[in-house]
């Protein structure tokens, strides 16, 4: 079938206005950063910078620059509980995938895990707030890293049950044939084969762990444990005069997150569908 | 080879069976796909499950195994009840179907893993899998991964992986369907030198009858999870339970004709009707059996094989019993010659001799050969 | 294995699950219902603790500002959803068409998805700024305003500008669902439908949305359940304001809690949200049913 003219010229229209759509924020989110303060405040704007300023970014990876200390702190402390959260998601959620897949556990209890991260996180925030602050908690990457790993599980859970699910049966029946046990069935043959999922499934986990507000704000007070997106809000709310500093630490804290996107594309969305979709 | 690989001594006496399985049933919710099945195997048996796909083989297998749980029955091992025990400590090793290799590992590990979850040291494992890599052939391919090897370089390590334990018995899920038919008959040969060699017991599973014909020292033939005969492969052959047995092993399958049989004296008199108005055939069985001789005379259902309608060739036929017959279609297989004939309402088969020289359309003496006749209740199947 | 201890490894293989989860959900949602019977206060002191009934959810379910919060809620969910719906569904029509650049753009449609949320917020927040901001020049210069306008500043209008940059973040999960749904849809059955005579919008209709509509649903309550939380986008872009305008739900539980420190009324305020919620992730599992039955 050939398009008619109009039917292309439409396509494309539509086409070039998506891209507008989706990249323009992002083009200008940098643009911003790299902008002199005076091409940013000027009425109406100067789109295009002057010249480039890239001491922003200089500044923020600068430990001694009181931007770049808070920056940094940040970015270590959502690194470790990112990092840290995912970990622990995976090595407690393997298990229980496989307790589901295999073991026949209920899919009602597997609901029931989903459930508790579909709820607001408003209705355990303070009894968490009350039982983290009577433990002396607060305000610690150990703390955060806990709560993120419930967060985390049920979804981790979720997807490696569909991924061990697909897997040939038979493979494990021969280990166990062979006299292995479940544990060692499952480091030494299950595993392995799941790789690919297990990679999908951390990427998922750390972008959610790496996005999370709420908990961020709420359990921590400063540098030694507040995260990227707290301290993000902290940079936007507070009386800083140069727009393009907030734009530079936002560039940043985006890097990673659409770097993995990019790369890892049809895994993210494949494990996306899977885990709004697939029942 | 050390002695793990060398011929087992045979028990004279077989009081114990290396393996019983009675009563077993098993179901999934309201479907019941194992009904009170009883198999028993002495110590070096090869005996071959054989029935139509879905009928409940590898689900027989798995009990056996211990990878499905069954609903109720026993299953003993060399004389321990191990109805509930982990298929680790059955001392059991199967081969599967789709070969089941671990394909993150290579040749070697494959066929070591079961000494490696044993805690082997290295040394000896490479020793045991190594003797167990010149058996099969397949020690040049031991660094590759599974991923790289043939069809039937797959299954020789499926094998080599259940046979370097030593266990006390080998299951196979139908291990040679997935290759192509000359492949097929080569590793058939080999299973059986290797079962003779090593004096295994085996229960072997398949849906092809010709390899339960080949191989078996013991055939079971099951239909809708039931056991419906037992025997050495003569018997299954020669005397079938019932039609399905019948119909279901040699090939071409024995033809099953309705017939009136009647005693004349002690002989039996067998009437088959023929196509649109040709005189039947009146046959006579010499040696009927007790089943025939006490039952009033009246409609059956008699079998007999492709090859006891047959020309006059070197064959020692009895030629008394010839008639002439049209041959709806000949089709010639090289050594034997098959012609489809209309008899007693339905299509059978003789097997000719691959040389003689017939065409479709001809009519040509046929000899029968009621030595062998099987007969059966035209209601229940069953043989009388 | 033995049925006893195949179920009981079952047991062991969930127990650090269900350990983590009952200690960081289960007995924490416990607790909230609990409080929310109370008078309890957050408070360093100690404090006498009374059981109060349902006085709680009497006073929240008359309470005019909250009722308005969760009103406010379902409208930013309903657009947003909506138009997530929408736009995700144009955008899948689009990128299964063939073109040249087709699977450009099908790369850095991802991109906002990856923002992480608050960054979202805070670019946003700046595109909309009242002095300095973007959308000021860009319409003023293209002739559209007069003069700049403070998109945030305006109660009725702030909550849509909301929405926009919710929208704008959210709508390639959609896109990315309904065109993988759409790749599934047989080639030989639109090519008959079309060879029938059916026009591309009778195609889409009898077709097309029949066949995704299943993962549509899914996907769709899914984001109605996380618009249903919203949270840190108003946090960043207007902590609720101007006059309470963009005051949601969730930031209406957080003040109360956070910044009047009422716990046993926030409580009340949570569970009622929960309950909400309840609903909706009911609606999502029978919509998964319908989804699994349909295909
Ligand atoms: N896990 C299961 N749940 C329900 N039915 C099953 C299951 N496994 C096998 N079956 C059914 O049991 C029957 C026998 O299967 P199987 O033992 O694999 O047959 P065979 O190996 O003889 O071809 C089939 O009808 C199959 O559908
Ligand atoms: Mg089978």
């Amino acid at each position: 079938m050939h398009r008619s003219l109009i039917a292309s010229f439409a396509l494309y229209s539509a086409a070039l206005l998506l891209t507008l759509f989706t990249l323009a924020p992002l083009v200008w989110l940098v643009l911003m950063s790299i902008s002199s303060p005076n091409d940013l405040t000027s009425v109406p704007l100067n789109w295009w910078p002057t010249e480039v300023d890239l001491s922003r970014y200089g500044h923020l990876v600068d430990l001694n620059n009181g931007a770049g200390h808070r920056f940094l702190a940040a970015l270590r402390n959502s690194l470790l509980t990112a990092g840290g959260a995912t970990l622990i998601a995976l090595i407690v959620a393997v298990p229980a995938a496989y307790a589901f897949s295999r073991r026949g556990a209920s899919l009602a209890l597997l609901f029931v895990f989903l459930a508790t991260i579909m709820m607001p996180p408003i209705t355990y925030v303070l009894p968490l707030y009350e039982i983290f602050g009577g433990l002396g908690a607060l305000n610690k990457t150990t703390t955060l890293i806990i709560v993120y790993s419930a967060m985390l599980l049920p979804f981790a859970t979720w997807l490696m049950k569909s991924n061990i699910d697909v897997l040939p049966v038979e493979i494990e029946q021969a280990a166990f044939m062979e006299g292995a046990s479940t544990a060692f069935t499952l480091r030494r043959v299950v595993l392995p084969l799941a790789l690919p999922a297990i990679a999908a499934t951390c990427m998922l986990s750390f972008l959610v762990a790496w996005d999370e507000f709420f908990y961020a704000l709420i359990f921590t007070s400063d540098l030694s444990a507040k995260t990227l997106p707290v301290a993000i809000a902290d940079f936007s709310a507070g009386r800083v005069t140069d727009y393009g500093v907030i734009a530079s630490v936002g560039v940043l804290a985006t890097l990673p997150p659409a770097i993995l996107a990019i790369c890892f594309q049809r895994f993210i969305v494949s494990g996306l569908a899977a885990g709004s979709v697939k029942g | 080879m050390t002695n793990n690989l060398q011929k087992k001594e045979r028990t004279a006496v077989s009081s114990n069976p290396i393996l019983a399985v009675e009563n077993l049933s098993k179901s999934y919710g309201d479907l019941r796909i194992l009904k009170d099945v009883s198999v028993a195997i002495e110590a070096g048996d090869f005996l071959v499950l054989v029935g139509p796909s879905g009928c409940g083989k590898s689900t027989l297998l798995g009990c056996i195994g211990g990878l499905t749980e069954i609903t109720s029955g026993n299953i003993q091992i060399d004389g321990q009840d191990v109805t509930h025990t982990d298929p680790a400590k059955r001392d059991i090793a199967m081969v599967f179907q789709s070969y089941a290799l671990f394909p993150n590992m290579s040749v070697g590990d494959n066929i070591g893993f079961g000494l490696e979850v044993r805690k082997v040291p290295k040394t000896e494992r490479d020793e045991k899998v190594n003797q167990v890599a010149e058996l099969l052939k397949i020690e040049p391919l031991l660094d590759r991964a599974p991923a790289q090897l043939s069809g039937g370089q797959r299954q020789r390590v499926a094998m080599g992986r259940a046979l370097v334990r030593d266990p006390k018995l080998f299951l196979f899920d139908e291990p040679l369907s997935n290759l192509d038919a000359k492949l097929r008959v080569t590793m058939r040969t080999e299973i059986k030198r290797l079962h003779q060699r090593l004096n295994a017991s085996i229960i072997y599973v398949t849906h092809d009858q010709i390899e339960a014909m080949t191989l078996a020292t013991k055939i079971v033939v099951m239909k809708d999870g039931v056991i419906q005969q037992v025997g050495s492969p003569r018997e299954i052959y020669d005397t079938p339970a019932n039609i399905f047995v019948a119909d279901f092993m040699g090939s071409p399958a024995m033809n099953i004709l309705d017939a009136d049989v009647t005693m004349d004296g002690l002989m039996a008199r067998v009437e088959i009707a023929r196509e649109d108005g040709q005189e039947p055939l009146i046959l006579y069985d010499t040696n009927p059996g007790e089943g025939i001789t006490s039952r009033p005379a009246g409609p059956l259902k008699v079998g007999l094989r492709p090859e006891a309608l047959t020309d006059l060739g070197s064959r020692s036929v009895n030629a008394d019993q010839q008639f002439d017959c049209l041959l709806d279609v000949v089709e010639p297989a090289g050594s034997d010659t098959f012609a489809v004939i209309r008899l007693g309402g339905t299509e059978v088969t003789a097997r000719m001799h691959g040389d003689v020289d017939v065409n479709s359309g001809d009519t040509v003496p046929i000899c029968f050969d009621l030595t062998k006749i099987s007969y059966f209740d035209p209601k229940s199947g069953e043989r009388l | 294995m033995s049925a006893i201890s195949r179920s009981r490894e079952k047991w062991v293989l969930l127990f650090p699950a269900i350990l983590v989860l009952s200690l960081i959900t289960v007995l924490p949602f416990l607790q909230t219902v609990w409080t929310s019977f109370t008078d309890a206060e957050i408070t360093a002191r100690e404090q006498q603790v009374n059981w109060i009934g349902l006085e709680n959810y009497i006073w929240a379910l008359t309470d005019p500002d909250f009722l308005e919060a969760l009103g406010r809620t379902m409208y930013f969910t309903a657009v947003s959803v909506g138009l997530e719906g929408v736009l995700g569904i144009a955008v899948a029509l689009l990128l299964n068409q063939k073109f040249r650049g087709r699977w450009f753009l099908r790369v850095i449609i991802i991109l906002p998805w990856a923002v992480p949320t608050i960054v979202n917020a805070v670019a946003w927040r700046l595109i909309y700024h009242p002095d300095y901001g973007a959308l000021n020049s860009l319409l003023l210069q293209l002739g559209f305003i007069d003069s700049y306008t403070s998109w945030l500043g305006d109660p009725d209008r702030a909550l849509n500008m909301v929405i926009l940059a919710d929208v704008w973040k959210n709508f390639p999960l959609v896109a990315y669902i309904a065109l993988a749904a759409m790749q599934t849809i047989p080639g030989d059955l639109l090519k008959a439908a079309a060879i029938e005579g059916a026009g591309a919008w009778k195609r889409f209709r009898s077709i097309t949305l029949p066949w995704i509509i299943g993962p549509m649903l899914v996907v769709l309550i899914l984001r109605t359940i996380e618009a249903f939380r919203v949270f840190d986008i108003i946090y960043v872009m207007t902590r609720g304001g101007p006059s309470d305008g963009t005051k949601t739900a969730s930031f209406y539980v957080y003040q109360e809690y956070f910044s009047y420190l009422r716990s046993g009324s926030g409580a009340s305020y949570a569970v009622v949200v929960a309950g909400i919620s309840a609903v909706l992730i009911l609606a999502y599992y029978a919509g998964i049913r319908r989804d699994q039955r349909g295909a």
